[in-house]
């Protein structure tokens, strides 16, 4: 029986770091400085952490828990590393909610970090190290291409389509001063780059980058005597989905074979939403930060998260409602299309986004009016995916 | 195992065993897709322009992979499991310890108890291994049919004569014993003679040598001629008796000067290969032979000739003209093969495809321990289906059912070699580098169910070119090097009209 955490778990402190390609930081100067400016946040210190749990996806970013201690060095308190794909950092916060929720400890610590670009920039590291030695191993944006030429043909959606998402993404993180990309694209530019994974071309995939954030958690009734007493977060509803690591071999009649939807997203929605008692999140969700690791992922995801139907989503981008201040804001920090994608990192980005969207206090572009919000992971061949309902304290 | 030089003369049939008749029971062939034009060898080097094309094997494509593709084309309607034998016969076998037949034998789904053996380092590697598959045949009477498959892929050294020559193809030929066969073999003598050249030393040499051109052309009219009177001598024939007769050659003006000296009537040398396809090497005489049989004459006479420190001669005789139609007709042969090649349209995509040029390689690791645990699913092509739900699924790895979700009723089917394209990327960022770019990845439901993951091969402008709906086949290629050996797995290709 899922009883899950509704109420239980409270945000009372976050912040993260710039993203970028930060040669001149390490990924312990920046875990440690994700986690200063977020017990600040909350008013505490180091000592005051009960617990952690960190979002770490590659062995060359870090090993273990220990990764915890070296960096902040809090006197032997535990510590766990999560991996879980792309959706690393929220499962970290998950684990780390059901920790409060569980009454095991006061006040935990949930981050994440990751130092991709000390290892070049040139897609993601290790793929030909991972797995079979023998059965293909498409790159990232290659696993999600065959989603994107599955959509063209059975929705008719074309390159301009997901050129959208990236203009409309950029066009949010030219506002955010933390976003690794700053600039604004074009249509023409987005559909003119070099093709990464046909038909993906390079505006159309999320950069790799450097980056940590971090959350302080504790409970409701705790959250009362800290400095955001006034206007912690709620975690409404925390669920993840696991469906397997290769879409490519579901037989047609099998859950996810179609490519035109991620079954692991429909899912964890489908939990998260019952959990926190959404029944209509197009209407209900003001925000949402969305994976758009790459553009055709954020237009399934919207159809996956039920922001509208099934084929729709090319249209409803068109006609605004996922702008920053449409009916449904999706990545209205910019997304991973602007802060690129460290990867055990990102989940707390996006957490600390909506946490400072619905706190009023959102450091690019604020939604207006924001009381409900949602966060969005999917990992590997789309076979993880998290999702977190945050909402105004009561 | 290397060739045994002999000197037989006891013909088959005055055997006092009672052995039904010894022959070819089937035929198969393996072209690569690829024709380079001699012009463009011509203009790449300012030589003469020679007419005529040659084949070409790409870079994922080497004597072993063919041999597999020769062995299917030639299985077609066997049942594998049925074969008590495989002989692989090659100068270009890929190791020099390690043999080839056994993974040929694995991929191509026979069972353990059989025999296999490599024939190397002659031209004639491939008649020595018909002929001792016939005394294999004859001598052990649990050994009923043996496979023989003959490969080539020599590279010849840029900027030389032998460019205009070296070929690829492969073919297989089944021996078998039985009471009737399409083709009997009758009788095989051979000679072994120890000439100069060619020659290319195990260590040392990248490229095929030779010495003198002119000592190689009197070694070989002496050795063929002499190995195919001799044998119509045994058998009291006449030069006019014989109604095909299929010798190695590198050069059509040696070609016609060994018809004329052994009064061939006209039309009974077979030459139907070298203008377009150029030389095979060892499985030439086979692809000859196979040409030959296209249109088969009422119990005629044939013989087949290999050549290389020595020749092997063998004669045959149509026994049943309809089975030999039929076989024409249900594999892909030499004219399905031949009709589906292509040009190559420029001289540096020739470089390219035998990597003179060398790219950077996308190189994985790999796992022997791996490779061996997953033999069914990774070379044989064997699947699972759900005993609950009916539902076909690769690869053989997991124990619960894609699709029901039951434990434990996953049972191995074997897979199509067809299917179509469901959805597909061209994927220009491989493995984190940017090598040899776009790979095709490509999803496929196979046939009779299944759906895999495969890279494409064989495809020109993939952005063009490939398609959701798209007519696929799947072929066994090499896939990468990674731990220093060869890691074979299957491709997909455009339709090429595979059966």
């Amino acid at each position: 029986m899922r009883k899950g955490i509704k109420d239980k778990v409270a945000i009372i402190g976050c912040d993260m770091t710039k993203y970028g390609e930060l040669w001149d930081k390490n990924q312990y100067d920046l875990l440690f400085e994700a986690v200063q400016n977020a017990t600040k946040d909350a008013g505490i210190t180091k000592d005051d952490i009960d617990s952690t749990w960190i979002g770490i996806f590659y062995y060359f970013t870090g090993l273990s828990g220990a990764m915890v201690e070296d960096i902040l060095r809090l006197d032997g308190k535990p510590a766990t590393r999560v991996e879980n794909y792309c959706a690393s950092g929220m499962d970290a916060f998950r684990n780390a909610s059901f920790a409060v929720a569980s009454g095991a400890y006061d006040i935990v610590l949930a981050c994440g970090v990751e130092k991709l670009m000390d290892e070049g920039g040139s897609g993601l590291p290790g793929f030909t190290q991972f797995g079979h030695p023998l059965y293909p191993m498409p790159s990232a944006p290659a696993m999600f291409s065959m989603a994107a030429t599955r959509s063209f043909h059975e929705y008719g959606w074309t390159k301009e389509d997901l050129a959208r998402v990236a203009v409309k993404n950029h066009e949010n993180g030219a506002e955010h001063p933390k976003a690794h990309f700053r600039s604004r694209i074009t249509i023409d530019q987005a559909i003119k780059a070099p093709m990464i994974a046909d038909p993906l071309g390079r505006f159309d995939c999320c950069a790799m980058s450097d980056g940590a954030a971090a959350l302080i958690l504790t409970t409701p009734e705790l959250a009362e005597s800290y400095a955001h007493s006034d206007d912690y977060i709620l975690v409404k509803a925390n669920a993840i989905s696991c469906r397997t690591n290769f879409p490519w071999y579901i037989p047609p009649n099998g859950p996810g074979a179609d490519f035109t939807s991620f079954p692991a997203t429909v899912k964890a929605a489908e939990y998260a939403y019952k959990e926190a008692g959404v029944i209509d999140p197009r209407k209900e969700i003001d925000c949402a930060e969305v994976h758009d690791c790459f553009t055709i992922t954020e237009l399934i995801n919207c159809q996956d998260l039920k922001f509208c139907d099934r084929g729709q989503a090319a249209e409803e981008l068109k006609n605004g409602t996922f702008n920053w201040d449409g009916e449904t804001a999706v990545n209205p920090s910019g997304g991973l299309k602007s802060f690129g994608h460290p990867i055990g990192s990102t989940g707390c980005r996006m957490l600390t986004e909506i946490t400072k969207q619905l706190q009023g206090r959102a450091e690019g572009r604020q939604v207006p009016d924001a009381k409900l919000g949602l966060c969005h992971n999917l990992g590997g061949a789309f076979s993880v995916c998290s999702t977190t309902i945050l909402s105004q304290r009561d | 195992m290397h060739i045994i030089n002999l000197f037989l003369k006891y013909k088959i049939h005055k055997r006092e065993k009672n052995i039904k008749m010894i022959g070819i029971k089937s035929y198969g062939v393996y072209l690569p897709k690829y024709l380079l034009p001699r012009e463009l060898i011509g203009k790449a080097w300012d030589f003469p322009i020679v007419p005529g094309t040659r084949s070409v094997a790409m870079a994922d494509e080497d004597s072993l992979t063919m041999s597999v593709e020769a062995g299917l084309d030639c299985l077609i309607g066997f049942d594998p499991k049925s074969i008590d034998g495989l002989f692989f016969a090659s100068t270009t076998q890929v190791y020099t310890e390690k043999d080839s037949a056994s993974l040929i034998a694995t991929v191509l789904d026979m069972r353990e108890d059989i025999i296999t053996a490599d024939f190397t380092d002659s031209l004639k590697a491939g008649t020595t291994a018909v002929s001792r598959a016939v005394d294999t045949i004859k001598a052990n009477k649990d050994i009923k049919s043996i496979l023989v498959v003959a490969a080539d892929t020599r590279i010849p050294e840029p900027s030389t004569i032998w460019e205009y020559g070296f070929a690829d193809g492969a073919a297989a030929l089944l021996i078998a014993e039985e009471d009737t066969l399409p083709l009997s073999i009758d009788d095989y003598y051979s000679i072994s003679a120890n000439v100069t050249g060619p020659w290319k030393r195990t260590d040392k040499d990248k490229y095929i040598r030779t010495f003198e051109v002119k000592m190689d052309t009197k070694f070989y009219f002496e050795s063929i001629t002499k190995v195919m009177s001799e044998i119509l001598k045994r058998n009291n024939l006449k030069p006019e008796d014989i109604s095909a007769a299929a010798y190695y050659y590198n050069n059509p003006r040696m070609h016609g000067t060994v018809a004329k000296m052994m009064k061939f009537t006209s039309g009974v040398a077979q030459n139907s290969v070298f203008f377009q396809l150029g030389d095979l090497g060892t499985p030439m005489p086979f692809i000859l032979l196979i040409g030959a049989l296209r249109r088969p004459k009422p119990e005629a006479k044939i013989i087949m000739t290999g050549f290389g420190d020595g020749a092997d001669a063998i004669l045959m005789q149509i026994q049943n003209r309809d089975a030999l139609r039929s076989l024409g007709k249900t594999r892909m042969g030499f004219t399905g093969h031949q009709k589906s090649m292509a040009s190559l349209k420029n001289y540096n995509k020739y470089l390219d495809f035998k990597e003179i040029f060398e790219k950077d390689r996308y190189i994985r690791k790999s796992s022997a321990v791996t490779i061996w645990r997953d033999t069914a699913s990774v070379y044989k092509w064997y699947g699972v289906k759900c005993k609950n739900c009916g539902s076909i699924q690769y690869p053989d790895m997991y124990r619960s059912c894609y699709v029901c979700r039951v434990d434990d009723q996953l049972e191995r089917v074997k897979l199509a070699l067809k299917g179509t394209i469901f959805t597909y990327t061209l994927d220009h960022l491989v493995g984190g580098t940017y090598s040899n770019i776009p790979i095709p990845r490509c999803v496929i439901d196979l046939d009779g169910g299944g759906r895999v993951l495969l890279n494409m091969t064989e495809i020109e402008k993939p952005e063009e070119n490939v398609q959701i709906g798209m007519r696929v086949e799947i072929t066994f290629r090499k896939e990468h090097e990674g731990a220093e050996f060869i890691n074979y797995y299957w491709k997909c290709r455009p339709e090429r009209g595979r059966l």
